[in-house]
């Protein structure tokens, strides 16, 4: 469903030039969980960014179910966020001034649906925070805060969710919750990449790939295994 | 969910913020209120300044002068028609003068309106010297002679009493008390008028009807002086009413006061509306300094809003919306303030004007307020517009 060919990303010019994806080739089948690793720096998110049309490669193509996404305009973007990928931030990225039901409806807003207060509870009570909807982001632990993310990446209903470190702030017993959210969502049919530095996390994919100064360096096909420690 | 309840919300939170740049709105129509309401307040006043002009219509009997020729030899000028105005006439000239100022100005109500001030012209001898006598209604031409001043003595009160003027008073060396001779009939000096370095000076005003008996000149006026004072008075419609529906007389529009009077107001009012103007550009540009420091604060939630679907339009619009809210907010204020600044300066501009609350700069300060919000948001909405998702994030 998802190519990336020969991504480079590259910051900046002349002696200051900085390169973050360097001849990056990644192929993600419809099912897919896959992990991104590698060391701060290595260009992870900036990969991940690239991905979903956040940002642009300098070079390279980025094809999103046959269709090249790398070389959009903004306004064409847009309607491959609404619909196909969504995003699930290590900072969860709410608004401040909304409740948690408004941060799940966002997107529909923006998609000029109507209602979609009972879908969205629905989604809200699918990551366990029914009780929580009238919160505002404020008043919500950092593992709340980002189900509330996920729940809104989740209510357009998108065949690719981008996690870029999703259990990054968490406590090691909150971000294992998460991260079975997520494993629960790829079972039910989404595909999912997800930035991590942390090699527990990382194992519960179904692949890994690592990364290191803006390349791929290794690729680990975590197929059933996964131990649990 | 609409998108504006987003805004609202987001509004609610950032109510310093968002107080802040109404400010800059409200003071700038606070200033345009606060001219606006003056110069209303300041008309009246004007008015009565501009009063000294004094009458802005005469009437005078329909006489012709014909120059009469043989062949190149003049034989002088041979005057056609009737010296005087029958006094009858004065309801109808009153009722044609009121009735078009009336329709001009939309009043429906009752009353009179124009003043209207009949005079009779008499060249007699007082006390063996030439003098022109006025006979006079007392009360309607105080009203159109503002700028009198009683120096000895007081206003005409009843008949048979007269008013001299300063320098005919000199000439003649008549105080208050004397009495003079019209033509046989006696009158009292009442008053003596200070200098006003017109005609007046030399003139001796007596009532109307005293001087019609005096001389035998019952019913019968030389001219009327009409003022017809307000905003936009139809003085040359009155003028030319006159002229066509009744005969013998012919009346004359005294333009030159009627656009003196108007070009002064219009002046005046382009001159505070300017500095209002000004007022608003300045404020403006404060709008857009917090809007741009409003879409930076806010760079962060732009993303988000992008990231999860928001289009560029549907950006521009969280912060028109925005600007919408500081527009009617800071309107509101500036009407308050303006009102309130009126209240202050206006009586130091015009002394003894009453300023009242003019309900109906509220509309006109509510779009104001908006015009400038949006305008000022144009520019850092469009630069929100621009920012992309993924350098939204990274700035943090």
């Amino acid at each position: 469903m998802l190519e990336v060919r020969n991504v480079s990303k590259i910051y900046g010019e002349g002696t200051a030039k900085v390169v973050a994806l360097n001849n990056v080739t990644l192929q993600v089948n419809a099912g897919d969980f896959i992990a991104i690793m590698g060391p701060s720096g290595s260009g992870k998110s900036t990969l991940l960014n690239v991905i979903g049309g956040l940002d642009y490669p300098s070079s390279g193509e980025v094809i999103l179910d046959g269709r090249r996404i790398d070389n959009l305009d903004e306004n064409a973007l847009v309607d491959v966020r609404r619909g196909k990928v969504a995003y699930v931030f290590q900072q969860y990225h709410l608004l401040p001034s909304l409740t948690a039901l408004e941060n799940v409806l966002l997107p529909l807003i923006f998609c000029g649906t109507n209602g979609g207060v009972e879908k969205a509870m629905d989604i809200l009570r699918r990551v366990g925070l029914e009780k929580r909807a009238g919160h505002k982001p404020s008043e919500l632990s950092g593992g709340e805060q980002q189900r509330v993310a996920i729940a809104r990446a989740l209510v357009n209903e998108p065949s690719l969710i981008l996690a870029d470190e999703p259990t990054g702030n968490m406590d090691r017993k909150t971000g294992g919750e998460i991260l079975g959210l997520f494993e629960q969502l790829n079972r039910e049919g989404h595909s999912i990449i997800m930035v991590t530095h942390d090699r527990e996390i990382a194992r519960q994919a179904k692949e890994i790939v690592v990364l290191q100064d803006g390349q791929i360096v290794g690729k680990i096909n975590s197929e059933g295994g996964g131990d649990k420690c | 969910m609409k998108l504006y309840r987003i805004v609202l919300k987001d509004i609610v939170r950032r109510k310093k913020r968002v107080l802040f740049a109404a400010l800059g709105v409200a003071i700038g129509t606070m200033t345009v209120v606060g001219v606006l309401t003056i110069a209303l307040a300041g008309q009246a006043k004007i008015y009565n300044e501009l009063e000294k002009y004094g009458p802005n219509l005469a009437v005078m009997p329909a006489i012709s002068n014909v120059d009469t020729h043989l062949g190149d030899l003049s034989l002088g000028t041979l005057a056609v028609g009737e010296n005087y105005i029958p006094e009858e006439k004065l309801p109808q000239i009153r009722q044609i003068a009121d009735g078009e100022i009336k329709a001009a100005l939309g009043i429906t109500d009752q009353g009179n309106i124009a003043t209207i001030a009949p005079k009779l012209y008499i060249n007699t001898a007082v006390k063996g010297t030439s003098m022109m006598v006025v006979g006079m209604v007392p009360e309607e031409e105080s009203k159109i002679k503002t700028w009198w001043k009683i120096e000895q003595g007081k206003y005409l009160e009843g008949t048979d009493q007269a008013l001299v003027g300063a320098v005919a008073a000199k000439l003649l060396t008549l105080n208050t008390g004397d009495t003079v001779e019209l033509n046989g009939s006696a009158v009292t000096v009442t008053g003596i008028l200070e200098e006003t370095g017109s005609n007046d000076d030399y003139q001796i005003f007596v009532p109307l009807e005293t001087l019609q008996k005096a001389f035998g000149k019952e019913g019968l006026i030389s001219s009327i002086d009409i003022r017809a004072l307000c905003n936009a008075c139809p003085v040359e419609v009155i003028a030319n009413a006159i002229n066509q529906n009744i005969t013998g007389v012919r009346a004359i529009a005294v333009k030159q006061v009627a656009e003196a009077e108007m070009g002064v107001m219009e002046r005046m009012n382009k001159f505070m509306l300017a500095l209002g103007g000004i007022t608003l550009a300045v404020g403006l540009f404060g709008v857009v300094n917090t809007m741009m420091s409003s879409v930076n604060e806010r760079i962060k939630d732009i993303g988000i809003m992008r990231a999860v679907g928001a289009s560029r339009n549907q950006i521009m619009r969280v912060f028109i919306y925005e600007a919408i809210i500081i527009g009617i907010v800071g309107g509101i204020f500036g009407y308050l303030a303006g009102t309130l600044l009126a209240y202050i300066v206006g009586p130091i501009i015009f002394a003894g004007t009453n300023i009242n609350f003019v309900l109906k700069y509220l509309p006109l300060s509510l779009a104001l307020a908006i015009l400038v919000a949006v305008i000022a948001t144009l520019y850092p909405a469009f630069r929100a517009t621009r920012i992309r998702v993924a350098d939204s994030f990274r700035s943090l």
